[in-house]
């Protein structure tokens, strides 16, 4: 049909722009997955240019899951990309319910909640990882020799004091060590997310139908209830807005773990991606392609979980 | 049960006196209704009724008991809104049995309760449905059912049906009346409508600017208004008012005569004029009539037709017992 043709020929240059922009990096990625391809390598000189003829099949996938840090890593992303999302959501909630009530001086909370969100990510990280969480420098340091000076001074007074000498001296937490840099890492991130989560919620809670709630508040329910059977449903889908958007965001999370610990002991696919990268292309790729698998499994997975409780 | 006194209430917004004080008792079993123009705080006054406003002074005693105090969901009122406020993410099943719900009532009896009010509602086919899916009509009848289901001592009706269309409005207006003859539990109902006020009520309560104007049955309304705004309001096509000379005649300050109360003459009569436009219903004609000298324009309501064109001279004679007097504060004089 001749009046089909015009529509179609306007939009495909945006439609072949995101082909390309899209089609070329996987099939770059799905190609140097397949070959031996490394920046470095005085012994095979040839495997330094990409070519078919240096075809090494699922080699590459077998080389990457074989590596000790493979299982680390997806580990790690799901339990830095789960904990973010459960924290920021429950967090977004409680503060957008909380501020969605009007009361004295809320354009400039809201400005302020809200400025988080504008800090680069690796400022964020280093804010937070020398600034609050040093054992020693930081507030974290402080906080805690701060206490440890006045349980001391306790244990001097006269009847308390053998109570207080039981306590024991507290230490700080390095956040540096391997075990701990995850939660760094979800610490920092959700403070700079939950604002994300805020402005999606308040928006949707300021469209919320009051009459709803008035009729709620005849039929007998409570506080909890209208948030329970009202609220919560009414927040269905910006919860699965934010709980999408973030999962894409979160699983490629690079500057945090990097400035943290540099990747010891706490890597992410993208972290493990970035190893390789330093030589071995190909495993990189192939570890890339994982991800894009890994991706694909939590998107549809939360978002099937987060439709299914929330809108019955 | 459900006797209703509003002893002194009042209702002020910040420094905006919206309800002087005003006292107002409706009857057990009474199908009471507030009528007035948009803004007169009619829906103010049944807001504050149901507890979802405060009062600023006054009392509200059901079946002798305060209830000033006493929390919304504690009165034993339920409230049918003119948006339905259904709950969008529950079927009409959930919907209607809420309250039931809320009341922490077993399973069971909530699903006997909800058949029940269903199938009286005419809703058994829809129960699974969310609201989004139903029309407007059925909307109202699970904002209904969702009253029903409590057993109130009495329904709160704010505006119910001003969001449907004519046809449905004149067939949900009898079911309401229906089911209060059947029920015989109090009813207060806000309209704008002076029909649906005419039509439904025991009690008409007519409001303006948040004063009681009169409260009184359709008919003592219709047929002796205690002033000129309800002898405006009350009546359709509204009742003609004039002042002046006409007015002096009959010793009073405004005169004012129905549509329906007018007989009209082409050859002769006490009032003459020209006629303007014409309304044909079929069963009634309405004829508008300027040029008179009483007022900017005469209606007058005749059954029937008459052969009458735009233009032409008519002459008027109003039926002398059913002129209605007022003095210049606007008050009736009998």
């Amino acid at each position: 049909m001749p009046d089909r043709k015009l529509p179609r020929l306007l939009q495909a240059p945006a439609v072949l722009l995101l082909l390309v922009w899209m089609l070329v990096p996987l099939g770059m990625t799905l190609y140097f997955s397949f070959i031996r391809y490394v920046l470095n390598n005085l012994r095979h000189p040839e495997w330094t240019t990409p070519s078919p003829s240096n075809w090494r099949g699922f080699g590459n996938y077998q080389f990457v899951l074989n590596s000790k840090d493979f299982l680390l890593a997806i580990q790690n992303s799901l339990f830095i990309v789960c904990s973010i999302l459960f924290l920021t959501v429950t967090l977004g909630i409680l503060i957008a319910v909380l501020i969605n009530k009007a009361f004295p001086g809320q354009g400039i909370v809201r400005v302020l909640l809200i400025s988080p969100f504008f800090v680069m990510p690796a400022v964020n990280a280093v804010l937070w990882i020398n600034m609050i969480l040093d054992p020693v420098l930081g507030l974290q340091g402080i906080a805690v020799s701060g206490i440890n000076d006045v349980v001391d001074g306790l244990r001097q007074a006269p009847v308390l004091g053998s109570f207080f000498s039981l306590w024991p001296e507290f230490e700080p937490i390095s956040f540096r060590a391997t075990q701990t840099s995850a939660i760094a890492v979800i610490m920092m991130v959700t403070w700079q997310w939950t604002p994300f989560a805020v402005l999606i919620f308040m928006t949707s809670l300021q469209s919320e139908d009051q009459q709803q709630k008035e009729a709620a508040v005849l039929d007998g329910a409570g506080t909890w209830s209208q948030f329970r059977f009202l609220t919560l449903p009414h927040l269905g889908r910006p919860i699965a807005i934010v709980v999408m958007i973030q999962a894409i965001f979160h699983l490629s999370l690079y500057a945090e773990i990097e400035i943290v610990s540099r990747g010891n002991g706490n890597k992410n696919l993208p972290y493990l991606i970035g190893e390789f990268a330093n030589n071995n292309i190909g495993a990189a790729s192939a570890t890339g392609i994982f991800a894009v698998i890994l991706a694909n499994i939590v998107a549809i997975f939360l978002l099937r979980a987060v439709g299914k409780t929330l809108m019955e | 049960m459900g006797r209703i006194v509003l002893d002194q209430v009042s209702k002020c917004f910040g420094d905006v006196e919206v309800i002087p004080p005003l006292d107002l008792t409706i009857e057990d079993g009474e199908f009471a209704v507030f009528v007035g123009p948009s803004g007169c705080g009619k829906s103010t006054l049944l807001r504050m009724i149901a507890g979802l406003e405060d009062l600023t002074s006054g009392a509200i005693a059901i079946d002798g008991e305060d209830v000033t105090e006493v929390p919304p969901s504690k009165r034993g009122l339920a409230m049918v809104f003119q948006s339905y406020a259904l709950y969008p993410h529950m079927t009409v099943r959930k919907n209607i049995g809420f309250p039931l719900r809320m009341e922490k009532m077993g399973q069971a009896e909530i699903d006997k309760r909800v058949e029940t009010a269903s199938q009286s509602l005419n809703l058994t086919d829809y129960l699974d449905r969310k609201p989004g899916q139903l029309s407007g009509g059925q909307r109202q009848r699970v904002a209904i059912g969702r009253a029903i289901v409590r057993d109130p001592s009495a329904f709160l009706f704010d505006e119910p049906l001003s969001n449907l269309d004519a046809a449905l409005r004149v067939g949900m207006r009898l079911e309401i009346s229906e089911m209060h003859a059947r029920m015989k539990t109090t009813m207060i109902y806000v309209t704008h409508d002076q029909v649906e006020a005419m039509t439904m009520a025991d009690k008409i309560v007519v409001l303006q600017a948040g004063v009681i104007e009169q409260v009184g049955s359709p008919l003592d309304l219709y047929h002796k208004p205690q002033n000129v705004f309800v002898a405006g309001f009350i009546g359709s096509p509204k009742m003609n008012l004039f002042s002046g000379p006409e007015a002096a005649k009959h010793g009073a300050h405004t005169i004012g005569i129905r549509p329906e109360h007018t007989d009209v003459n082409t050859t002769d009569g006490m009032w003459e004029g020209r006629v303007g436009v014409a309304e044909h219903l079929g069963s009634d004609t309405f004829i508008h009539i300027h040029d008179t000298g009483l007022a900017d324009m005469l209606t007058v309501r005749i059954t029937g037709d008459i052969a009458v064109k735009h233009g032409d001279k008519i002459f008027l004679t109003p039926q002398a017992d059913q002129i209605h007097k007022f003095d210049a504060q606007g008050l009736r004089i009998e």
